[in-house]
């Protein structure tokens, strides 16, 4: 059984997501865009299919199949991912309650040969998730107050003009020395990202390929991760992205991890 | 042979009826050896099919676990794993059939986690999935709230599953004279009086996850109760023993007890522990004339979970103590176990070292398993692994010292 240690709610890509289209803000400052970049509308609930394909510099390929709910209960918010695929992780589960407040996330993972739930720590951020080019970190909420943000300048991506914004982790251990992010100054949807290591070389470039409109919020179906030093990458696809469907909060439950979808 | 190869066209053959049925098809198949390192010989030589046929409903789910070893051209071995009907109501859901239950927080130590009996034939060794043996049973688990009340039922007493003599596993009981076995009380004969029952509530908090569980059980290794004969040596004239008569027996065990696990700044701090009541222990005590006699006994443990770096490390300490104590009793008073295990995942999970060690404190023995796996895809891996006894000839480890193997296990995932 691979070691399954995972963050919350993968879809997030929170980084990324838009926030309210129209709005110049010219004037803001780099904190200023970062959050609106954060605080963009999420929906009460979210579920969708997600599809992570690892690709080697040879080419072969590793695909992961997950299916995962995601609940915003107001102070929490609950996600729960159910393994598909590969083989030896089928009916495998993760459950994550991510608070607002600082208190750690709770996270348990349960394993259907040992039939067992069990509590993982959430000191894993650095670690990659399943394999692929995201760390935990990655895909997880990051908090706005958690690294000190600057606009660097504005630059124009594939015809969309985006501001540039270089966010520096006040965390002296975090692993990255910095990141830029490229937000489309439309519609505040991240466009791409890099990550530099701790020598300040570039590391990972994160790309948006697509995003969608459902039930009026723009979500991102469609990105790809590139570690440029080691020439791998990842990309993800949501399929079957549903929001705001009225879910049950029972459903984020050692029950239901047992049980499955 | 020609009902196993029967069974073998039935369950090649059940991929074609799972894809009739929409059934869930799932499973791996296994190559294992391994080389004793004293000898040479092949300590194990294993071909393993595990079928998972699944069907879930919003209602109704079942589940059927075949698994099939091959340990040699002519020795097949058939378990029915597990074999159940699920079904799901609004607040509670019903499990019946035979099933595999696991309880507490312990990793590889086996203290409130008692409802399923162990198959010790391979001693430690299999995957602790396969420890354990299914039983048949009604579990009902009722949901309120992030809490679950569990009840189980098992009306067919099933005992742990020890190595048959002629296997490596299996140790020569030590007596002084050759005994005569009676093994006419060693069967329980299921009826509702017999039944085990089993209980637990369970909470998995924001802060903490815990479990309370009781039990009325029966002991899964059976008292060996004792009738001794005695003459009298002709050059002495000293009564000496002639005779050992042996009647194995399982008897009623009251236990209760619970685990905890929690997380304090990134590491997971875990607790169980379990309170036996009335539990058989062999003594030399003149007074208990069948050699046995019964104490309550505690039996806990303490572990921690945490990172160094990207090494996922584990450790738990473990206790066993016998209550009441006197120094007729062959057990020692107290025996203390560690584990140890650290693992580390390298190029994007495809390479996998572990190391994990059971350290016997007071017998001082160990078993000490490193192996690495490769993952050449996502369905085929191959293991390399060793299971090292170390220590004491005395030990639970120690013992088996000759037994000591280099291993492989090449395994297809489907």
């Amino acid at each position: 059984m691979k070691n399954l240690q995972i963050t919350t709610a993968i879809l997030a890509i929170i980084i990324v997501m838009g926030f309210s289209p129209g709005m110049t803000g010219q004037s803001l400052s780099g904190k200023q865009i970062i959050e609106k970049v954060y605080n963009r509308p999420a929906g009460d609930d979210q579920t969708s299919d997600l599809t992570m394909t690892l690709i080697n510099k040879s080419g072969s390929q590793r695909v992961r199949e997950i299916k995962q709910f995601t609940m915003d209960l107001g102070d929490v918010e609950k996600s729960i991912m159910f393994f598909l695929a590969p083989a030896d992780v089928k009916n495998t589960s993760f459950m994550s309650w991510t608070y607002d407040s600082d208190q750690s996330d709770d996270q348990w993972i349960y394993l259907p040969a040992l039939k067992k739930t069990k509590r993982i720590s959430s000191d894993s951020k650095s670690d990659y998730f399943m394999g692929s080019d995201f760390t935990y970190d990655d895909l997880g909420d990051r908090k706005l107050e958690d690294d000190t943000h600057k606009l660097l300048r504005e630059e124009t991506i594939d015809g969309k003009e985006c501001y540039v914004v270089e966010s520096l982790s006040k965390d002296e251990d975090y692993m990255y020395s910095k990141t830029l992010v490229w937000v489309n100054k439309s519609n505040f949807i991240g466009v791409k990202k890099e990550f530099y290591d701790e020598d300040e070389d570039l590391l990972k470039v994160l790309a948006i390929k697509k995003v969608e409109e459902v039930s009026g919020i723009w979500v991102i179906t469609n990105s790809e991760m590139k570690n440029v030093q080691k020439n791998h990458r990842t990309t993800m696809v949501l399929n079957n992205v549903q929001i705001n469907t009225g879910m049950s909060a029972s459903k984020f439950t050692e029950r239901m991890m047992m049980r499955g979808m | 042979m020609k009902i196993k190869g029967l069974l073998l066209i039935l369950l090649l053959s059940a991929g074609q009826y799972t894809k009739a049925q929409n059934l869930d098809l799932s499973g791996f198949a296994r190559s294992y050896g391994g080389v004793l390192f004293n000898s040479g010989d092949f300590g194990i030589v294993q071909q393993t099919l595990n079928l998972n046929f699944e069907q879930r409903g919003n209602k109704v789910a079942f589940k059927a676990n075949p698994m099939v070893y091959l340990y040699d051209a002519d020795s097949l071995h058939f378990n029915m794993r597990e074999l159940y009907l699920d079904l799901y109501f609004d607040n509670f859901d019903i499990r019946i059939g035979k099933q595999q239950v696991v309880w507490g927080k312990a990793d590889g130590v086996f203290i409130t986690d008692i409802v399923s009996p162990l198959n010790l034939t391979e001693f430690l060794l299999p995957d602790f999935d396969e420890i354990r043996t299914g039983v048949i049973a009604t579990k009902v688990n009722y949901y309120f709230g992030n809490s679950t009340l569990e009840a189980i039922l098992i009306p067919v007493f099933t005992p742990t599953e020890k190595p048959q003599s002629g296997s490596i596993w299996y140790i020569q009981p030590d007596f002084p004279v050759t005994p005569t076995w009676d093994f006419s009380r060693e069967t329980i004969t299921p009826s509702l009086e017999s039944s085990e029952v089993f209980l637990k509530y369970t909470a998995l908090t924001s802060a903490i996850d815990f479990e309370f569980m009781g039990a009325y059980t029966w002991d899964d290794n059976p008292t060996l109760h004792m009738q001794k004969e005695f003459g009298v040596d002709p050059g002495t004239q000293q009564p000496i023993l002639t005779g050992l008569n042996i009647t194995p027996e399982h008897h009623r065990l009251t236990i209760g007890g619970g685990s905890f696990s929690t997380e304090i700044k990134g590491v997971i701090l875990r607790g169980e522990a379990a309170y036996y009541n009335g539990k058989y222990f062999l003594t030399e005590d003149p007074l208990q004339p069948d050699g046995n006699i019964q104490k309550d006994y505690l039996h806990y443990l303490v572990g921690l979970d945490f990172n160094l770096g990207p090494v996922k490390v584990s450790s738990q300490f473990i206790q066993q103590t016998i209550l009441d104590y006197d120094n007729y009793i062959l057990n020692e008073k107290t025996e203390n176990t560690m584990t140890f295990l650290a693992r580390y995942d390298m190029f994007r999970e495809t390479l996998h070292l572990e190391l994990f060690s059971y350290i016997g404190l007071t017998n001082e023995d160990a078993l000490i398993r490193p192996k690495i796996t490769y993952d050449f895809d996502d369905s085929f891996s191959i293991l390399l692994g060793s299971n090292i006894f170390v220590g004491d000839e005395k030990g639970r480890f120690g013992q088996y010292g000759d037994n000591s193997m280099a291993y492989i296990k090449l395994k297809y995932s489907f």
